[in-house]
């Protein structure tokens, strides 16, 4: 068995009170439980506050470019897809720099994990607005109010083609480790959202404010309709934040629809040697 | 004895197949063969060009004089009667377009074979290689058996009905133009020969080097990659993504090289540009990475379906920061097997990425390989991974309980440090995009920044001692009255242009460069060190590779031949040049 301290890398260095410390927490405690240790599971991490986690956890891991990590883990688990993948990114990252990557890997059913960090905030940059951020949210870079809407990422995903969509919120660290180990657990993509306060840089996306929006899916919500799934997931919109599997599908992932794949991982494949086969198209 | 057969028509209408089956026939009729399309970037409704160079000897150019025209439209005619002779033959319809002429003509009726046959209009294609193997003394029996291949999966009645076509345009030029006959294809033994292009060279070399991830986004003139090697995906297993763009496409490459796997992309200028930020990733991480780039004339979408070498200086300073990587052009289609196979094997040993330069002309221009070349260089080559650390979880002491940090960014003197494959038990690492500690760990300190930065850029010393290669010369540099100075798929003319030139008892030599960057400044100066007549020979404007030359050489090269309109450059503007 791990523990947490075989996943604990460096001490973070994020503000006291970040929404972040919940999540590292929440991250470490689901690979044990999943009985994962560090040399067993693949971490991609973006650029930004939530990407800094890579010194602060211990697994085979790139520290990519902002918005490039999910690319970067389709393209581990293309290579090892029995290696539990997972993108660890925030929501300017995911949402805005790596938009495409998101929808297509939802797409594609690549089988990997993103944990997004979502705080309405380039934290790491100073408080600019992130494509979470309400309408009118006044930042250094909108210091009118941001014009654009929110991105409401649970319904992009699910119309995109994700077979996995969740959300949780880092003041309630046990609910965030159900959502990681399940997003884990799911063969297929998967999307979490976490619900994240800077307590630097936004002042109206407090805890005391999720507080009072968010809510937990009930015990009896259907996870596999899709129509409800959007329905509840454009509560976003009104500002109201169900908390849970949003949507749950079981659609074969990328690489089961690989018949390369099918017995052994393209890293522990012996090497093509017939080049007879090749070489008559070009007679 | 060579000659020149081309063929026009309008797009859509299967040019592009029957220059390559002309170029077939030739090569299994036992001639070598070079050729070159010309086809604008719409699919329907412009005019398409191919042109196949056929010779006894080994050829790499195209020659300004076309020897049989095969004219399907009346624009074919006028587009290119200016490269034809009066001993050119031209092949047309008289009933759809009249010509004035003062060439031998051979008038097919197209229109109304097709129309007594029931045939369909791409089958007027068919009908011209009958025809052209007809007027060039060659063997009918090369085209027959070429269309049961073919079309071997439909059956009988299907084949016939084709060869139908086939013999018909033969038996027109044989019963009515025997005087015209002339033998340029007569059957002669040769070595089996392969048929391919630089793209195709790029493809084979690829799994020659046991790539095992092929990612792209289509852009011509790379894009064939992407479909040959998709198309081989069921007999070599190679997993091929089209990714949604081409920052996904090197994004996902380098997931998978870190995971251990070999790993390539492709694209032309414009995808590269998108994938620049990556290549400096891929330095900073020491994560190895094929690239293919091959150039077509920009900025921005340029001409698209046209050739250049417009992008050496941009691959050559890709990326932000200061990391190393290896920039290669092959000059041929053997080189283009050879590099490509040598590229993966100095991704791995140097951990960085490795740039394999190829352009139009190269990418999709065919050329006659000896299939023993292939087969040889096959047995010969010896995948090399480099330092992958081979730790098995023994050496620590139990996994998963104290895993241990891996020094992935060790300092060592050659500046390569061991890698180490993920899932291996025991242990764990981080490639890591920020400035690193020997572990991976981010540091922003003086001291191990430093370091870092000086054993990266010691994996250039290194190649540079071990696997970089000085250019090849063509040529005796001390008898030659002239010397010229090329690089990657424009050493083909060059080569080609000596020749004529030692016929007209003049001597010249040609430096052809292929290891294009880093270079080896104190061994090229030693190249460069005679007093001659240097001529640099660029398909660009700038002289891209002139310029490297002098930053990296002190050498200058004040005469230049550059061409610059999108096609590849003819032996003979090379011999004006001098006159």
């Amino acid at each position: 068995m791990s523990t947490i301290n075989d996943f604990s890398g460096y001490n973070p260095t994020w503000c006291p009170g970040c929404g972040n410390w919940g999540i590292g927490v929440a991250i470490k405690q689901a690979l044990v439980q999943l009985n994962l240790s560090p040399s067993k599971v693949g971490v991609v991490f973006g650029i930004g506050c939530s990407g800094n986690m890579n010194d602060f956890l211990n697994a085979y891991a790139i520290h990519s470019l902002h918005g490039r990590a999910i690319p970067n883990a389709i393209g581990i688990k293309l290579a090892n897809h029995k290696m539990p993948v997972v993108a660890i990114v925030g929501d300017g990252d995911c949402y805005g720099e790596g938009g495409n990557h998101l929808i297509h890997a939802c797409r594609g059913n690549h089988d990997i994990t993103v944990i997004v960090h979502d705080n309405g905030v380039y934290g790491l940059t100073t408080g600019q607005v992130a494509p979470t951020a309400l309408k009118g949210f006044k930042s250094k870079s909108t210091p009118s109010g941001i014009i654009e809407i929110p991105i409401n990422p649970l319904s992009l995903a699910i119309g995109s083609g994700a077979t996995f969509v969740a959300q949780s919120f880092a003041g309630d660290v046990n609910h965030a480790i159900a959502m990681i180990k399940a997003g884990i657990e799911h063969k297929g993509f998967s999307l979490i959202n976490i619900l994240q306060p800077c307590v630097t840089f936004n002042k109206i996306n407090t805890y005391q404010y999720y507080l009072q929006k968010v809510y937990k899916l009930p015990l009896n919500y259907k996870k596999d309709n899709f129509k409800t799934a959007v329905e509840k997931s454009l509560e976003m919109n009104e500002e109201k934040f169900p908390l849970g599997i949003v949507y749950e599908t079981d659609k074969p992932s990328y690489t089961d629809q690989l018949p390369q794949l099918e017995k052994k991982t393209l890293v522990e494949k012996e090497r093509f040697s017939d080049f007879e086969k090749l070489m008559i198209d070009f007679i | 004895m060579s000659f020149t057969w081309k063929i026009g028509g309008e797009a859509g209408f299967g040019i592009m197949t029957t220059g390559l089956l002309f170029s077939k026939i030739a090569s299994r009729s036992g001639y070598h063969i070079f050729d070159y399309v010309e086809y604008p970037s719409l699919i329907r409704g412009g005019h398409n060009a191919y042109e196949v160079h056929v010779s006894e000897n080994e050829t790499t150019h195209l020659n300004k004089t076309i020897e049989i025209l095969v004219c399907l439209n009346k624009e074919t005619f006028e587009k290119h009667k200016f490269r034809l002779t009066s001993e050119s033959l031209v092949i047309y319809d008289k009933d759809e377009f009249g010509i004035i002429s003062d060439y031998k003509t051979i008038n097919i009726p197209f229109k109304k074979i097709l129309s007594e046959l029931k045939g369909q209009p791409v089958m007027k294609n068919t009908i011209a290689l009958g025809a052209s193997i007809a007027v060039l003394g060659g063997d009918i029996d090369v085209l027959l058996k070429i269309i049961e291949e073919q079309f071997s999966k439909k059956g009988e009645e299907i084949i016939n009905f084709n060869k139908q076509f086939a013999n018909v345009g033969f038996n027109q030029v044989k019963n009515n133009y025997k005087t015209l006959i002339l033998n340029y294809l007569t059957k002669r033994k040769s070595d089996v020969k392969l048929v391919m292009t630089g793209n195709d060279a790029f493809s084979l070399g690829s799994m020659i080097a046991d790539c095992r991830l092929y990612v792209a986004y289509p852009m011509t003139p790379a894009s064939s990659v992407l479909t040959t090697l998709a198309s081989w995906q069921k007999k070599t297993n190679i997993v091929v993504r089209h990714a949604e763009d081409e920052i996904s496409v090197i994004n996902t490459a380098i997931g998978a090289s870190f995971a251990g796997v070999r790993s390539s992309v492709g694209t032309s200028g414009g995808g590269f540009a998108l994938m620049v930020e990556t290549v400096s990733l891929a330095g900073v991480t020491e994560i190895p990475l094929v690239i293919f780039v091959s150039q077509r004339p920009g900025p921005a979408t340029g001409m698209p379906t046209w050739t250049e070498q417009g992008d050496l200086l941009f691959a050559v300073h890709s990326g932000h920061g200061e990391f190393p990587k290896i920039v290669l052009a092959p000059g041929d289609i053997e080189e283009m097997i050879e590099l490509t196979a040598k590229a993966y094997n100095l991704a791995d040993i140097y951990q960085l990425p490795v740039i394999v330069m190829s352009d139009m002309l190269l990418s999709e221009s065919h050329k006659t390989v000896s299939k023993k070349f292939v087969d040889d260089f096959i047995a010969e080559y010896k995948v090399n991974r480099g330092k992958i650390s081979n730790i098995k979880a023994s050496t620590f002491a139990k996994a998963s309980v104290d895993e241990q940090n891996f020094l992935r960014y060790k300092i060592t003197e050659d500046g390569i440090s061991e890698r180490l494959i993920p899932e291996t038990p025991g242990s764990f690492y981080q490639a890591n995009s920020y400035e690193h500690l020997e572990d991976g760990h981010t540091t922003e300190e003086s001291a191990p920044r430093i370091a870092q930065v000086d054993k990266r850029a010691r994996k250039w010393q290194t190649y540079l001692k071990s696997d970089f290669q000085l250019p090849k010369i063509y040529g005796d540099i001390d008898k030659a009255d002239v010397v010229f100075v090329c690089w990657g798929s424009t050493k083909g003319v060059v080569v080609e242009e000596q020749k004529i030139l030692l016929k007209k008892d003049k001597a010249s030599a040609c430096i052809h460069f292929n290891h294009m960057y880093p270079l080896d400044k104190e061994k090229i100066k030693g190249i460069f060190n005679k007093k001659k007549r240097y001529i640099l020979v660029e398909n660009n404007s700038w002289g891209q590779f002139g310029k490297l030359l002098l930053q990296e050489t002190g050498i200058e090269i004040k005469e230049k031949l550059l061409k610059y309109d999108g096609r590849p450059i003819m032996a003979e503007e090379i011999i004006n040049k001098l006159t």
